[in-house]
């Protein structure tokens, strides 16, 4: 038999108990450290944004034939982060999936925050950032359109509307948890807040059936852009003429991979999560398995990409596609590669066991190393593609500057701000949800679990 | 976009298998391992924010003008003409000829001028010297005006002894009034004592004004010394004729005449004189339009990797020392064969019988020159001994060349370069027996052998005085400097190498106070200031004949100034006489070395820059950045020695060596050239200078330093020791393998005959269709050109061209080696075949307007798109620079602004740019658009005069650059237009066409005409 989902079975009345007095507790000295520590990242991140308006893009190491380098590598690996979340909240939701009420929040969470992060890129990363707007359809006296050719074009569109329909999702998931919170706040200004932003939320019958329905309509647009962001993300370089670009199994593949490293971020941050504030009844082992079933899954079809790309190359008999494909496992940037291979494909192997796959901090590293791997998977597509395309003599290899790693780093700094700042002022598991998940409410089949 | 495949033919075309020998090589062990040595991974540095400041300091260096004084013309003031001047219309260029003189030659220019300032240098169409070509020295002149490093007014720098006057420390500015009365003081003692102690050290010229007013000085001070030295010459080349002939005359080589070529250590494509010419007559021999044609061939015996070899049918490697006696064993050979020659001086080559060299390859070369005679040509590089240049016309005229082939014109007018003369200057100086040296151009301090130590001769010397455009390393060891000016300032007359009179017309009034050549020897020979334009005039009037009348004359003066020179003198079609007696003798006395220089004992080779030359443009930066045309290095020189070599002193690219030779040091960075001479050491001079200006100061290593005084042009005994030190040279293209992909497409012209469409053959892809209708160009103009590889010689000067025409910022050396350079055609050089004998092979790569662009397709912002001419457009207030055009560019032509490169230009600096080119931001991307502006503007005239744009009226500035014709460009809709017919030809084929980005350039394949009885 299955373990509960949720262990101890605890009573609806200490799961909102639980999960509220996180929100409501005092500020600790360790928080507030911590806090300092992350957001003076986020701000290196500002800082390093900053001069590179005031200077320009040369100061990153980018070049000709390295147009695009560690901005867009970033850009895509947390584009992919952020697909765990709306993944969890939409796809299992459909597919019933009852496991998922207890990390769903945290990870569309996540997705936003990840969204935000990749989102910031595309735009910093234009030579003339002051008019990077231009790529947004706006109607302008120049009555100049833009061209709906280009797949940065796409880019907008398919960033733009995943990020607003998760954001949705992520809100209206989030009201009758707002209720509870204002319900509950003592000061003044506790409840305002939480009061404005439950929007007139009372629990009541038809309120819960409508909600359902939104909630339901919500998943189902949500679950095709899961799939098309990625895919739209993958068409910058499916469409495009460079070896090791203009390829078909692009879209399937960076979906696999965003997923997989979505799931691994998930994982990072609630072990954590989990461990701090002692949620370990609610965010169960069993949540954590099968997470790792996914990434075991994920990393295996990603896996499996890297093998078929080769086997394409060298069946094609187009000798650039396998000049390229060479270049990538044995070229300058042979260690890229196989640190993306080791981290993506060897790593999620020790998942077939149990043991392994059961360990905390087994699965922890697991998931960093999987993050690691897939942000060197973006770092190979990207910059050992271009390095060495079709005239040996423009090739040229991309060292990273000081600003490109600043930006790098600044990036997670930003994530984690934003994912402290979730954690300490929003309900880090959806209340509702995991109450309904719970024997007492389903009060026709005592004592059986799901 | 389809997938294309591309599939190879396994079986060799015509018999010779290129890519496959190549695919071969590449994947060797000991390929391999040169590529990682030579080519070590990530040449970047990181902290751009010093970086940045060092690339705006060179750039504005480049085009900084600042201070200029705001009355002068150029300086555009938003007031209109009160009277419009009736010569200039606003924005329509005027174009004016000139000449550049340069040594014992002159190069004959058209310099375009908007509205009072010169913009653009173009070779006069009419003058012999270019016929309308021109170089990238010659290109970047322009930038060499708007220098603003240039010497601004006189100097002086200390009193002179007898004036009894001090001036402070460092000297004080001072004007030319001033200097005038201190020479006026000389000048009268001078004239009492006849000149006794009065030394002039001149460049050499070839100027009939100049050489009037030399010996005028001379009349008037008859003991005094005046000496001209150049420190790159062709003095052995007129001192071997004087051997052979008794009077030093300059031999022309006639390349369109040539059957067989054989170049002795010379560099007649780009580093000889009158190379603008040599290059065009080898390019006309070498030209084939179909499979029927015939080309010339070329034999080249060479230390290190030139043009001239990378273009060679057959090339032997040999160290600069051997080829002397190489030359005797050649003249052996052709006396075998029974080439009449004489008996004295046979017997006194009898040592050289026994060889080291490939019996076999003089053989069939000395078959080959005996049996072309009078069609053949050997040719001898200046950095050979006077001796050599003998022999070379002792063979010449032997093989019945002369007055085919070759001929000699006279040194009329000239004052070639006296390294005799310099020695006994420097003797005298010694003794102290100079009171007074004025040094007449030229930068001696700098540039003299280190072995002379002229710096303390000069302390010996009571009066210094330098004339020259910079305040330099030597002005700052003189009492006196005074500013020369820029040619494109003065008015001079002169001669270029084949004697033909040009006039050197000012475009600009000096922009600082300086004075031209004339008008300062014409100070020194009478002490008295006069303007130059009344002493060219004279000097024409004094060549014409009294009889013929003011009218008459004054009609000739205008058709000399309208078109940029005189009459073409007949050069002597034959050296009447041979002294083989003399050369004998002098055999005798120095004999050719016949060892070989060992690891322990290397040769070294100085060669003069293809790009600063002697120095003297070294604070040019397009000259500095443009990368060299065989080693691909920037901002730097470099020792330059071949793998085995490397591979023996286990030293590798980068790394700083110490080599002492002579008991002189000198470090600096190896730099790997497969195709050099083993243990033979090349070392570019020109570089190493510490007082040109903010863009040359303490740009490379000064090899002047090394050389010797005796033996100036190559020596042997150089050891070389590894320091441990590296030092980053900026190189533009890292990758000199092709990777075996059909890039360059190249035969042999006996497959080519064999299998005239052996280009297209070479790539088999599917049929190359699209998903959609493609837009289809069969209207109207539709822009397209034609890159012979044949042709191109690879000497850059269509990448300065297209530099001074659209405007390209230099970005300085760190950016050049992180990959940012600018250049919009950039020449690709690819090495194939065995490492250490390598055949090379250049190919200019400019936009190739593809009809189905891919980085049109990926802009987000439709920045760039296609015109309906065909031409792939950027509008740059449009680029938001996402760079994902460049991404998508299949063969890297785009190119990035990716720092604001341009803005520290300010409203003076900005003259020295095209006003019809935009002037990008930062965050731009820009490439080649065939010259848009000049379509534009050919099309308006063209619809002003009721007519259609006629073939050959627009010209590309790269093609209109290219010494050899090997661009063509025009209307592929017009099938009679010279591209439509060139794309006809079968050589003609798209390099990655099989993309199906159908680019509208193309590329006519390579041939090389090996002789078959070498090819083995």
């Amino acid at each position: 038999m299955e373990a509960p989902l949720i262990a101890g079975s605890p009573s609806f009345g200490s799961i909102t108990e639980k999960v509220s007095s996180i929100v409501e507790a005092k500020f600790s000295l360790v928080w507030l450290l911590w806090f300092g520590f992350i957001s003076s990242i986020a701000l290196v991140f500002f800082g390093a944004i900053g001069y590179v308006f005031w200077e320009g893009i040369g100061v990153w190491g980018n070049n000709v034939p390295n147009g695009w380098g560690w901005p867009i590598v970033n850009f895509v690996f947390w584009v992919g982060i952020g697909h765990a979340g709306t993944l969890i909240s939409a796809i299992l939701f459909l597919f019933r999936q009852r496991w998922r009420t207890s990390i769903n929040r945290s990870a569309e969470a996540m997705t936003i925050f990840a969204v935000i992060c990749a989102g910031i890129f595309p735009g910093i990363h234009v030579g003339r950032i002051w008019v990077s707007y231009w790529m947004f359809p706006l109607p302008n006296q120049m009555d100049m359109w833009p061209n709906f050719r280009s797949p940065l074009m796409w880019d907008i569109f398919a960033v733009g509307s995943y990020f607003t329909v998760s954001l949705l999702f992520w809100y209206v998931g989030l009201i009758p948890d707002f209720g509870t919170l204002r319900d509950r706040a003592k000061s003044k200004i506790r409840q305002f807040i939480y009061g404005i932003l439950a929007v007139g939320w009372n629990g009541g019958n038809r309120q819960w059936r409508h909600y359902e329905k939104a909630y339901l309509l919500l998943a189902g647009l949500a679950t095709p852009l899961v799939l098309s962001v990625h895919t739209v993300v993958s068409f910058d370089f499916a469409t495009s003429v460079i070896p090791g670009w203009h390829t078909t199994i692009f879209p399937p593949y960076f979906v696999a991979g965003a997923i997989f490293s979505g799931f691994a971020m998930v994982m990072t941050l609630l072990v954590i999560v989990r461990k701090l504030y002692s949620l370990e009844h609610i965010i169960t082992m069993r949540h954590l398995e099968n997470m790792n079933k996914i990434m075991l899954v994920t990393g295996m079809m990603v896996g499996y990409a890297y093998g078929c790309e080769f086997f394409i190359a060298w069946y094609s008999g187009n000798d650039y596609e396998m000049a390229a494909f060479k270049n990538r496992a044995f070229g300058h940037y042979a260690w890229g590669y196989w640190i993306m291979v080791s981290c993506n494909v060897l790593v999620p192997q020790l998942f077939w066991f149990k043991r392994l796959r059961t360990s905390v901090p087994v699965m922890f590293v697991a998931s960093i190393l999987i993050n690691v791997g897939m942000w060197f998977e973006r770092f190979v597509i990207i910059i050992s593609s271009l390095s060495q395309d079709f005239l040996p003599g423009s090739w040229g290899f991309f060292k990273p500057t000081l600003w490109d790693i600043l930006i790098l780093v600044g990036s997670f700094g930003l994530f984690f701000t934003l994912f402290t700042l979730f954690a300490r002022f929003l309900p880090l598991i959806s209340m509702a949800e995991v109450k309904g998940v719970l024997p007492q409410a389903d009060p026709h089949h005592q004592g059986e679990s799901t | 976009m389809t997938k294309m495949t591309t599939h190879r033919k396994s079986a060799p075309l015509g018999g010779r298998d290129y890519w496959r020998s190549l695919d071969e090589l590449a994947e060797s062990a000991e390929f391999k391992e040169f590529l990682l040595r030579e080519f070590p991974a990530g040449t970047v540095e990181l902290g751009s924010g010093l970086s940045r400041r060092n690339f705006l300091k060179m750039m504005g260096a480049s085009f900084a003008l600042a201070g200029l004084a705001a009355c002068r013309r150029p300086a555009e003031k938003i007031v209109p003409y009160v009277k419009q001047p009736e010569e200039i219309i606003p924005g329509i260029a005027n174009y004016y000829a000139t000449a550049m003189p340069m040594g014992l030659t002159a190069y004959g220019l058209l310099v375009k001028s908007n509205e009072g300032r010169p913009t653009k240098i173009e070779g006069n169409p009419q003058h012999p010297s270019t016929a309308g070509a021109s170089s990238a020295l010659l290109q970047a002149q322009i930038l060499g005006l708007y220098d603003p490093d240039r010497a601004r007014q006189p100097k002086q720098l200390r009193a002179f002894p007898a004036s009894g006057r001090t001036v402070a420390a460092g000297g004080m500015e001072s004007n030319w009034s001033s200097f005038v009365e201190a020479w006026r003081q000389l000048y009268t003692d001078f004239a009492r004592s006849g000149g006794q102690g009065l030394a002039i050290l001149a460049e050499s010229f070839h100027a009939p004004t100049l050489a009037r007013l030399q010996s005028q000085w001379q009349q008037r001070f008859p003991k005094a010394t005046w000496v001209s030295f150049d420190p790159v010459s062709d003095e052995n080349s007129h001192r071997g004729i004087e051997m052979v002939h008794g009077a030093p005359l300059l031999p022309q080589h006639h390349f369109d005449k040539a059957d067989i070529v054989l170049s002795l250590d010379a560099d007649f494509l780009l580093g000889e004189r009158d190379a603008i010419v040599a290059a065009r007559g080898f390019a006309k021999r070498r030209r084939v339009s179909n499979e029927r044609d015939d080309m010339s061939r070329l034999y080249v015996v060479e230390s290190l990797l030139t043009l001239t070899g990378a273009m060679a049918d057959h090339r032997q490697v040999l160290q600069s020392r051997q080829i002397p006696a190489f030359t005797a064993a050649l003249l052996l050979e052709l006396k075998r064969q029974g080439v009449a020659l004489s008996s004295e001086l046979v017997a006194s080559l009898q040592k050289y019988a026994v060889h080291p060299f490939n019996s076999r390859w003089l053989q069939v070369v000395a078959k080959e020159l005996r049996r072309h005679r009078g069609r053949s040509l050997i040719v001898v590089g200046r950095r050979q001994p006077p001796l050599l240049h003998a022999l070379g016309a002792l063979m010449n005229q032997a093989l019945g060349n002369v007055g085919q082939t070759v001929s000699y014109s006279s040194l009329n007018d000239a004052a070639p370069s006296d390294h005799k003369g310099l020695l006994a200057l420097a003797e005298q100086m010694g003794r102290g027996q100079i009171d007074t040296l004025v040094i007449f151009g030229g930068n001696p301090l700098y540039n003299l052998p280190a072995g002379m130590d002229f710096a303390s001769l000069i302390k010996k010397v009571g009066h210094t005085i330098h004339f020259s455009p910079y305040r330099d390393e030597t002005s700052r060891v003189v009492h006196w400097h005074l500013p020369q000016s820029h040619f494109l300032e003065s008015w001079e007359d002169v001669r270029s190498g084949d004697g033909c009179y040009s006039v050197v017309q000012p475009l600009i009034e000096p922009l600082f106070d300086s004075r031209s050549r004339v008008e300062f020897l014409h100070l020194l020979a009478t002490g008295k200031q006069r303007s130059g334009y009344e002493i060219i005039k004279e000097s024409f009037a004094k060549m014409q004949r009294r009889s013929d009348g003011e009218a008459v004359f004054n009609k000739r003066w205008r058709r000399l100034l309208h078109d940029g020179f005189g009459t073409v003198k007949k050069p002597a079609t034959t050296l009447p006489k041979f002294r083989y007696a003399t050369v004998a003798r002098q055999l005798q006395k120095t004999p050719f070395p016949q060892d070989i220089a060992s690891s322990d004992k290397l040769e070294v080779v100085f060669y003069a820059s293809a790009k600063l030359f002697d120095g003297r443009f070294a604070n040019n930066g397009w000259l500095q950045e443009l990368p060299d045309a065989v080693t691909k290095l920037t901002w730097d020189n470099a020792a330059l020695i071949s793998p085995k070599t490397a591979a023996a002193l286990r030293v590798k690219n980068h790394d700083v060596v110490s080599l002492n030779y002579k008991g002189r040091e000198l470090k600096l960075p190896v730099w790997i050239v497969p195709g050099c001479a083993d243990n033979s050491v090349a070392l570019e001079l020109g570089y190493g200078r510490s007082q040109c200006g903010r863009v040359g100061d303490g740009v490379g290593v000064n090899a002047y330093r090394l050389r010797d005084v005796q033996t100036p042009d190559y020596g042997v005994g150089l050891t070389l020791k590894k320091t441990g030190a590296t030092y980053k040279l900026a190189s533009t293209q890292d990758h000199g393998s092709m990777q075996g992909r059909p890039l360059i497409r190249e035969a042999t012209l006996a497959d080519y005959r064999e299998n005239p469409n052996f280009a297209a053959k070479l790539v088999e892809h599917p049929p190359l269709k699209s998903l959609w209708k493609e837009p289809s160009y069969t209207e109207g103009y539709q822009w397209g050109m034609a890159i012979d590889l044949n042709s191109c010689i690879g000497c850059n000067a269509c990448t300065i061209a297209c530099q001074s025409e659209n405007n390209i910022p230099i970005v300085g050396k760190e950016q050049v080696a992180v990959g940012r350079e600018m250049h919009w055609i950039r020449v690709d050089r690819y090495f194939s075949g065995d490492l250490h004998e390598p055949s090379v092979a250049h190919q200019p790569v400019p936009c190739q307007h593809c009809e189905n662009a891919p980085c049109e397709q990926v802009c987000p912002v439709a920045a760039t798109v296609h015109d309906k001419e065909g031409l792939n457009v950027m509008a740059y207030n449009r680029c938001i620079g996402t760079r994902y055009c460049a991404n998508n560019c299949p063969y890297k032509v785009r190119r990035f602004n990716y720092f604001n490169y341009t803005n520290r230009y300010d409203d003076v600096e900005k003259l020295a740019q095209n006003p019809d080119v935009t002037v990008r931001f930062r965050g731009v991307m820009e490439k080649c658009t065939f010259c848009t502006q000049r379509i534009e503007g050919a099309k308006a005239t063209a619809k002003r005069e009721g007519r259609s744009v006629r073939d050959g009226e627009i010209q590309t500035a790269c093609q209109q650059s290219c010494p050899t014709d090997a661009i063509s460009f025009g209307n592929i809709n017009d099938p009679d237009s010279r591209v439509a017919q060139l794309k006809q030809q079968n050589r003609n084929y798209e390099m990655l066409g099989e993309l199906n980005v159908k680019p509208r350039n193309s590329y006519l394949a390579k041939l090389r005409n090996p002789n078959p009885e070498l090819e083995s």
